[in-house]
């Protein structure tokens, strides 16, 4: 079957594409190297419209046992039926703690192919991956949590070789099947089960004599040298303290110049200036952003309205219970791994922190100026459910629109942002990088989010409206893997995702000094904690697909 | 590990019979017969046994044998012409749980797992309050005060000292220095004789005096004054000085088991152990342990929650999913015969099944089950873990495990029963 996309005006930033009117070629799911010989057997006349790549979002809490905590804590914020999917209406429809179905349709009639769920606890990944191919038309992957477990923080301790720890770092991504290493409060989450209820970055643990620099160091430098592309991805220490930008720059500075990908910054971007000592330090840390080019960075922006905290990060959801609306909060202390907080969260634009988060988010997209390192995120749910995309997407390319909500938020918070004299407004062609082009390429996925030859079909087809958030909120068409799966905002095709996975190279020896510890502290058998590519694509249901590493070493 | 092979000898083994999930048994091959090392585990033992020794029926309907497909084309036409019908036991594997739920969806039935009051009694909790919980692996290294509530967790969970609460080894808390609370109708200091005398306290307390007793531990931690005449026969002294324990922990677990707690509104009894952790957590640390899964209701509840967004006790009568924790429960359902046709799933025990009903009844079940009346359609099923592989969660929810095969067998897996149903609808 030969399809052909013809008239449309392609945004390909991977290729260097911009609005250019070219025509494409679709067989077997993937994009064709220039026109064939012989006549297509469908043809989309897609004139004056705009043409992408499916999108990609690498920061989404999408699957895992803290997401169905969430969704099981909060029945309320369920809103009935929604009927969009093609088979019938197998779930309802909340924007904070969607069902793994909504989910996939959800993202897919945003023009989302490929998602990314950044905390997978590694005794928690089989259920991440079981709800992750629960969710339908999209291929997904993970990112391993390390940095709170013990096994890591005991190697490390008794001095173990970077060598070794390289080995521990590519055995759990093989045992997880998952694609990147995340780091989580490092040393934070462990510490709050010793009864710590704070670590800076340069504080000593209270059980092992380790930093969280000494982690972040160590854990960024394993990801580099074992020649994966994604870097370390970072939830740096003193989430949502005001002044917490020190230990972001300390956090930066930690990873020694090794590529390090620091996630939801808005997070971590206040100062303490003002009345209220909570300020925006957005400035200081797109300066830092800007300047060292090892470091990547998403968002992870607001919305005003309600959502859901969840977050590995114990130590902070717990010191943040007292926020909880609705009233109610659950913690969770995990296997000697990690942990999970889940706190439900209004944001108000006309409480003045709230007001201010909305507005560093939003500084800090426009003041770091290269696309190609800082991604377009909400931290979905944390910040705002990612069905506000189009919303900031807006935002972010029309000033006029901006700058009118920012009208409406606590007027001593807009006082205090920078955001009235930023006239930038994003390009589609920018827009285009942050949702596709980067995040493929930060990911090592070099099979999509582009539309050059060889590419995967996943492409999504936009009317161009005189809003952005009408374009980007309902596209013409969707395509996954060549077929058509959402038209006119409809779904009209379901079938099921693969999992995205990196492989590095390592040294089986390692595993007699895992299996001795999973034999003498764990709950369960190190045969058992190992996920096998038979038992991905036969009980699971999402079959690995393996992308490539640099050669062990080549850092 | 998941496997669709049959075990080879001696490789290590999921058991599916309790909410400890161990995994660490062993199965031998040999002319006698397939044997598992249950690694002392009464209930394991009796289980494989009895799973492992049974034969394998064959499908019937009203009692009299007839092909599967008959009988499948028979349970099809029953579920096309019912208009309410319930889909409940749901003791079953992961996949299971998800034929069980597209199923449900394509016939606009109801939902609830046989040990849905237990379930709730803990889930009510979390959706009222929230909770803070601790994990396995957790409680065995790291706790050094542990309270068990109630008398029927060591009988319920077999293992639970052992792998849990006092192991040979552990991180940060040596067990020769823990102490245990057993909390509960203790008759005459009979103590599980696993835990070390000298480190056990008893406080025989009725199962309906927690909740009060966990309100004075409270109160005794702010500091307010306790009157002299104790609370439920429990001396003053010996409160204060239990409350003195738990300041002083540096991680102190509550264990319980939602299922022994049978009582009217036992879910606030619940809530005040939960109270208790979450105060402590101020000054120190501690956690939560409720132990659950036996029979599979924590995997039917993940299931049904991340794909329909609510958990069990949910319906497709109106279209989507509706969340009706008061009124769908089971037993209710089949009492007031709110319901024209039940579905029960109970792949793991011969004694988990159906209840007793007027309302026609197709059993998906364990080959050994004995109904306690007559059904409709009985399909025997593999037991995930024997017959099948399959994915299985333990108490804690963070979990699922995977359940290999050990043996070769005629009995289908639930899930491609309930798929081979759907294609007849």
């Amino acid at each position: 079957m030969l399809t052909k996309l013809t008239g449309g005006r392609l945004y390909d930033p991977a290729n260097g594409v911009d609005g250019e009117v070219r025509d494409i070629y679709i067989r077997d799911g993937h994009i064709l190297d220039g026109p064939p010989a012989e006549s297509p057997d469908r043809t989309y006349d897609l004139t004056g419209k705009l043409v992408m790549a499916g999108a990609i979002d690498l920061h989404t809490h999408i699957g895992g046992g803290k997401v169905n905590i969430a969704r099981a804590m909060l029945p309320e914020l369920q809103g009935g039926k929604e009927a969009a999917s093609p088979s019938g209406e197998r779930y309802s429809f909340s924007p904070a703690t969607p069902s793994s179905l909504a989910t996939g349709y959800r993202y897919a009639q945003m023009g989302y192919t490929s998602c990314f769920e950044p905390a997978v606890l590694p005794v928690n990944a089989r259920q991440a991956h079981m709800e992750m191919a629960d969710a339908p038309l999209l291929d997904t992957g993970g990112y391993a949590m390390l940095g709170n477990d013990d096994l890591l923080l005991q190697l490390m301790s008794e001095g173990a070789t970077q060598e070794e720890i390289n080995d521990y770092v590519a055995w759990t991504l093989h045992a997880t099947q998952c694609i990147g290493i995340k780091v989580v409060n490092p040393g934070g989450i462990n510490a709050f089960k010793f009864n710590t209820r704070k670590l800076d970055v340069d504080e000593r643990h209270p059980h092992y004599p380790l930093t969280p620099r000494d982690i972040v160091r160590t854990l960024s430098r394993a990801v580099a040298e074992l020649g994966m592309p994604h870097p370390l991805h970072v939830h740096a220490s003193n989430l949502g303290v005001p002044g917490n930008q020190t230990s972001t720059l300390a956090t930066m500075e930690a990873a020694e110049g090794f590529p390090v990908h620091l996630t939801h910054i808005q997070f971590h971007s206040y100062g303490t200036e003002g009345d209220r000592h909570f300020s925006s330090a957005a400035a200081e840390i797109a300066d830092a952003v800007n300047r060292q080019k090892n470091v990547t960075i998403d968002v992870g922006q607001i919305m005003f309205g309600q959502t859901v905290t969840i977050s590995g990060d114990t130590m902070r959801q717990h010191a943040n219970r007292r926020f909880a609306h609705p009233r109610k909060w659950t913690c969770m202390d995990i296997e000697c791994e990690a942990g999970c907080g889940v706190v439900p969260f209004r944001y108000r634009d006309k409480n003045f922190v709230n007001a201010l988060q909305w507005a560093i988010g939003l500084e800090l997209f426009l003041m770091i100026d290269d696309p190609w390192r800082v991604f377009l995120t909400t931290d979905h749910p944390n910040g705002a459910p990612f069905t506000s995309y189009p919303h900031l997407i807006r935002l972010l390319t029309d000033k006029g629109f901006r700058n009118d909500q920012l009208a409406r938020i606590h007027p001593d918070a807009a006082a205090m942002s920078r955001l009235t004299g930023l006239d930038r407004e994003y390009s589609l062609y920018e827009i285009a990088i942050m949702t596709r082009a980067a995040p493929a390429r930060i990911l090592g996925l070099t099979d999509r989010g582009h539309l050059g030859p060889g590419a995967l079909a996943d492409i999504t087809v936009y009317h161009e409206r005189p809003d952005a958030e009408q374009t980007f909120g309902s596209p013409m068409l969707v395509f996954k893997r060549g077929e058509v799966v959402v038209e006119e905002g409809q779904v009209s095709r379901t079938f099921s995702g693969a999992t995205q996975v990196v492989r590095p190279d390592y040294d089986r020896g390692i595993e007699r000094r895992i299996g001795d510890w999973f034999d003498r502290y764990h709950s369960v058998r190190m045969g058992n904690f190992r996920i096998s590519d038979q038992e991905m694509a036969e009980g699971i249901g999402s079959p690995v697909q393996v992308h490539p590493c640099r050669p062990r070493g080549s850092a | 590990m998941w496997s669709s092979e049959a075990k080879s000898a001696n490789s290590v083994l999921t058991c599916p019979f309790c909410g400890l999930g161990c995994d660490d048994l062993s199965v031998e091959l040999s002319e006698q017969g397939t044997k598992v090392d249950a690694r002392g585990c009464g209930l394991a033992a009796r289980s494989f046994s009895e799973a492992l020794g049974g034969t394998f029926p064959s499908a019937a309907i009203r009692g009299q044998p007839a092909p599967l497909e008959q009988v499948l084309d028979h349970s099809a036409a029953l579920l096309r012409g019912a208009s309410a019908p319930l889909f409940a036991g749901l003791a079953t594997d992961v996949n299971g749980m998800r034929a069980t739920l597209e199923l449900a969806e394509r016939c606009s039935a109801t939902l609830d797992h046989l040990n849905g009051d237990a379930l709730f009694r803990n889930l009510l909790v979390l959706q009222e309050h929230g909770w803070l919980t601790g994990t396995f692996a957790e409680v065995r290294n790291r706790a050094d005060l542990i309270l068990v509530v109630g008398t029927e967790c060591f009988e319920r969970f077999p293992r639970l000292p052992e792998r849990l609460l006092y192991p040979s080894d552990a991180l940060f808390s040596p067990p020769r220095e823990r102490h245990f609370v057993l909390i509960g109708p203790w008759a005459d200091q009979q103590t599980p004789v696993e835990l070390p005398k000298s480190q056990t306290t008893v406080l025989p307390v009725d199962l309906k005096d927690l909740a009060g007793l966990m309100g004075i531990l409270r109160g005794l931690l702010a500091k307010r004054p306790l009157q002299a005449g104790g609370f439920a026969g429990i001396a003053t002294d010996r409160l204060a000085d239990l409350a003195e324990r738990l300041r002083r922990a540096r991680y102190s677990v509550l264990v319980w088991s939602a299922a022994e707690l049978d009582f009217p509104h036992a879910e606030l009894t619940v809530r005040a152990l939960v109270e208790l952790v979450r105060d402590l957590n101020e000054e120190t640390r501690a956690a939560a342990l409720p132990l659950a899964g036996s029979l599979g209701d924590v995997t039917a509840n993940q299931v049904c929650i991340w794909q329909t967004g609510y958990p069990l006790r949910t319906g497709f009568q109106q279209g989507g999913p509706r969340y009706q924790p008061a009124l769908y429960r089971h037993q209710d359902l089949l009492s007031r015969e709110e319901t024209d046709l039940l579905l029960w799933i109970s792949a793991l025990s011969p004694a988990a099944g159906p209840p007793r009903t007027r309302v026609p009844t197709i059993l998906l079940g364990h080959p050994g089950t004995a109904p306690a009346g007559p059904v409709e359609v009985f399909i025997p099923v593999g037991l995930p873990g024997i017959d099948h592989p399959g994915h299985w969660y333990r108490s804690d929810a963070v979990c699922p495990l995977p359940l290999g095969k050990v043996r070769d067998s005629t009995l289908l897996p639930v899930a491609e029963v309930l798929h081979l149903l759907e294609k007849r609808l």
